[in-house]
């Protein structure tokens, strides 16, 4: 009988539940998904992550390389993140080139790591005007059931903290560069963004974490980024109905929390991996 | 001019024409300083079966860039100002039929996002849609000291250590869209959102203006 | 290379850091035991860890790792085929879809398909389409996606044990499991379940009998659906290696039963006994 009504009545089927201030899967309306953390399980990577938030799993390898910088900024490298949903991860998203989804999530993180300072591109400069490294963060959903955008930036700044990357000389000789692949260094992570995004229901219900059933019948989206400094990074509504200024405190309020959780959980995964090694 | 305190809020001179293209079913010029955005909305049309929705038309945005293929960035782009657009659209009143609106960059000279989304509301305005509030864009640039500026210019933005853009509606004049550039504290989105709001009262009296002069030529 | 528009920006060439390393390129050792501890010309295969039923949105899947190698797959369907010109009325449609992440090799690879993965992709349709009954799904299609996460060698065989036991477990009839397991031909030598480095390295060897070897095999109807051999060995030399692939695949055989005995009995646990 409850599956009958799921499926000819989701919206309601919801409203039953948030109107006793919970959700179909038993948590709260503030609750995040169990979150889990794997770090540095690809080799073939310099840096790598498995988030899984709930269901929703993203991995997130970085690859290094070498390159010119540009004329107008010669002491800067760059980072290039792109998000992947491939048709692995849902029946909803089809082979091919990135669809609007991916291409928006891509630019969005692009725009955290730039608002953030997360790393800063000098540091990513070996010689200037001559060398730097280029990362290459590719981060690909394997299990899509909601909060994409949080979980791909927790996978993006636990690889990023995993990363180590080769020791580079130039020999001023020959003018051209020589990697020791068995000398590495990580890199400089100069502050922890991390997202917490909300749905809202009949314009006034709040809930954090949505699902992926609950992202298609919710009324409007909302991504808080902030760092350890509680400064904010990114406020991303891109949409939908409007949110009042108290709704607005409650939201921040909760992603200063959750990144106070999350950047906690990322360190003490790391310190067990080098317990381990 | 630009210039602004707590209390008076500047910006830059606006400009608005309506229905100058012949084609599109609605059509809006929008000019923010140096900053111009051409906009057309075609439809209700006709929907393609795989983007049908049953109780509601579907909207497409689409961003062309002055030159060039468009990036990932006009893809956010697109998504925030789509998503906008629906939630002032009384989209229910033509299920499955498609809306299309395309935004068409003249000239860059900064705040381009809001001066998207004037132009959007102008358009669909225009084309006669049926929608439950008018919606404008309002960006804000913080810049090193601190101080607030409305509808910065491109050389502003540069200079600032925070950019947001606010799509405000009419009715309450609350938030429905918000996008950020560059970190910032609590109390500077607050002040920010304060500001957006003041600002969005007079971009509402500009489009009274506006359309009341276009009419008033007709009628 | 024209520039992709839908991904964020590149600079335009990148070089691996690989490329200015120092150390000189590994060579295959001609004899004497293998860089991982295992033997030469023995049935040798790396432990495998295996689960179904990871994914919460498909209607099947599967992880499996060997060694270094990782790979997933998850199996959506029967469905509605997608091209309606190409419906069949009394067979379904298989397609498969395998795909290299990429941060998956050595050197890192691009986001759009190239030619090997549609080869991998083909190869894995063909090895599995005599194990499915496709006639039990006119009209429709099952789509087979393979991502592969990290290549430490043999990823053609790993990927067909996957692929089968992902597409059991959503549920597809089926006639039989689908095992893969492949050598690497080294002179006189081979080498089971090669790594990537054994693999693609140059032999320092003698000349004759260079190549690789794939099999997919059918344990319980004792059948093979696919081989794929390429390199130059004798005729003898093939046999014999079909034969030890065979014998591989059926050292797989009781671990890939035990995990879709697990994930069946998650699934619908057998009644209480109270």
């Amino acid at each position: 009988m409850a599956a009958g009504f799921k499926t000819a009545e989701p919206l309601e089927y919801h409203r039953s539940f948030l109107k006793e201030n919970c959700r179909p899967d038993g948590r709260e309306l503030a609750e995040f998904r169990t979150t889990t953390l794997n770090i540095g399980s690809i080799s073939t990577a310099d840096g790598s992550a498995l988030v899984k938030v709930g269901n929703t799993t993203v991995i997130c390898g970085i690859k290094a390389e070498l390159t010119n910088p540009t004329v107008e900024a010669p002491s800067k490298g760059y980072i290039v993140p792109n998000v992947d949903l491939p048709p692995l991860c849902s029946s909803r998203f089809r082979p091919g080139p990135p669809g609007e989804q991916a291409q928006a999530a891509s630019q969005f993180i692009a725009d955290v790591i730039e608002s953030s300072d997360v790393i800063q591109t000098e540091d990513l400069c070996i010689e200037r005007g001559k060398l730097c490294w280029v990362l290459y963060c590719d981060i690909m959903c394997l299990d899509y059931d909601g909060n994409l955008l949080d979980a791909c930036i927790i996978a993006l700044l636990a690889a990023l903290k995993n990363t180590q990357l080769p020791e580079v000389t130039i020999k001023p000789e020959a003018c051209t560069p020589e990697v020791n692949l068995e000398k590495r260094n990580g890199l400089l992570i100069h502050k922890h963004p991390v997202g917490t995004s909300f749905c809202v229901f009949d314009n006034s219900i709040l809930i954090v974490d949505p699902t992926a059933e609950e992202e298609g019948l919710s009324s409007a989206h909302f991504t808080v980024v902030t760092d350890e400094g509680d400064r904010l990074c990114s406020v991303h509504k891109p949409g939908g109905t409007a949110l009042s200024g108290e709704k607005l405190q409650e939201c921040i309020s909760r992603a200063t929390a959750r990144q106070r959780e999350i950047q906690k959980l990322i360190d003490k995964v790391i310190q067990s991996v080098k317990a381990a090694e | 001019m630009e210039e602004c305190g707590d209390t008076n809020i500047t910006l830059r001179e606006f400009g608005c024409e309506q229905s100058l293209l012949s084609r599109p079913d609605g059509s809006s010029s929008f000019m923010q300083g140096d900053t111009s955005v051409l906009a057309g909305v075609y439809g209700p049309a006709e929907v393609k079966v795989s983007k049908e929705i049953y109780d509601r038309a579907t909207l497409e945005v689409v961003i062309q860039p002055k030159v060039g293929l468009s990036s990932v960035r006009e893809r956010l782009q697109e998504q925030s100002v789509r998503e906008t657009c629906e939630a002032a659209l009384l989209a229910s009143l033509h299920p499955r039929s498609s809306l299309t609106l395309v935004l068409q960059l003249l000239h860059d000279d900064g705040s381009l996002l809001s001066c998207y989304l004037n132009a959007a509301c102008m358009a669909l305005m225009d084309a006669g849609l049926p929608m439950s509030c008018l919606f404008c864009g309002v960006t804000c640039a913080v810049n090193a000291e601190g101080q607030i500026i409305t509808d910065p210019s491109a050389a502003q933005e540069k200079e600032s250590r925070a950019l947001m853009t606010f799509a405000v509606e009419s009715t309450e004049h609350r938030v429905i869209m918000s996008s950020t550039r560059g970190s910032f504290s609590v109390h500077e989105l607050q002040q920010c959102i304060a500001v957006s709001q003041k600002a969005s009262e007079k971009i509402f009296q500009f489009y009274r203006d506006s359309v009341r002069r276009r009419y008033s030529k007709i009628l | 290379m024209p520039t992709d528009n839908k991904r964020v920006r590149r600079p335009e060439v990148s070089q691996s850091p690989s490329v200015f390393a120092c150390r000189p390129a590994a060579v295959l050792p001609a004899a004497g035991p293998r860089a991982d501890g295992r033997r030469r010309d023995q049935v040798d295969v790396r432990p495998v860890f295996v689960r179904c039923g990871l994914v919460s949105q498909a209607k099947g899947s599967a992880y499996i790792e060997a060694g270094n190698s990782k790979l997933m797959c998850c199996v959506y369907g029967p469905r509605e085929t997608d091209r309606k010109d190409e419906t069949d009325m009394k067979c379904g449609r298989l397609i498969t879809d395998m795909r290299f992440a990429p941060f998956s090799c050595p050197e890192r690879g691009s986001w759009i398909q190239g030619s090997e993965e549609k080869d991998l992709s083909l190869m894995l349709q063909e090895s599995l389409r005599p194990a499915v009954c496709l006639h039990r799904y006119p009209r429709s299609q099952v789509e087979v996606n393979v991502m592969v996460l990290e290549n430490s060698g043999s990823v053609l065989s790993h990927a067909i044990t996957c692929a089968s036991l992902a597409l059991a477990d959503a549920g597809i009839e089926m006639y039989d499991l689908v095992l893969g397991c492949s050598i690497r031909q080294d002179g006189a030598s081979y080498m089971v379940d090669p790594t990537y480095l054994e693999e693609n390295g140059c032999s320092s060897g003698s000349e004759d009998n260079q190549g690789r070897l794939t099999v997919a095999f059918l344990p319980s109807l004792n059948q093979i659906s696919g081989l794929q051999s390429d390199g130059e060995m004798a005729e003898e030399t093939l046999t014999a290696g079909v034969r030890t692939c065979i014998e591989g695949c059926y050292k797989l055989y009781p671990v890939i039963q035990q995990a879709l005995a697990k994930a069946t009995r998650k699934a619908a646990p057998p009644p209480s006994e109270s």
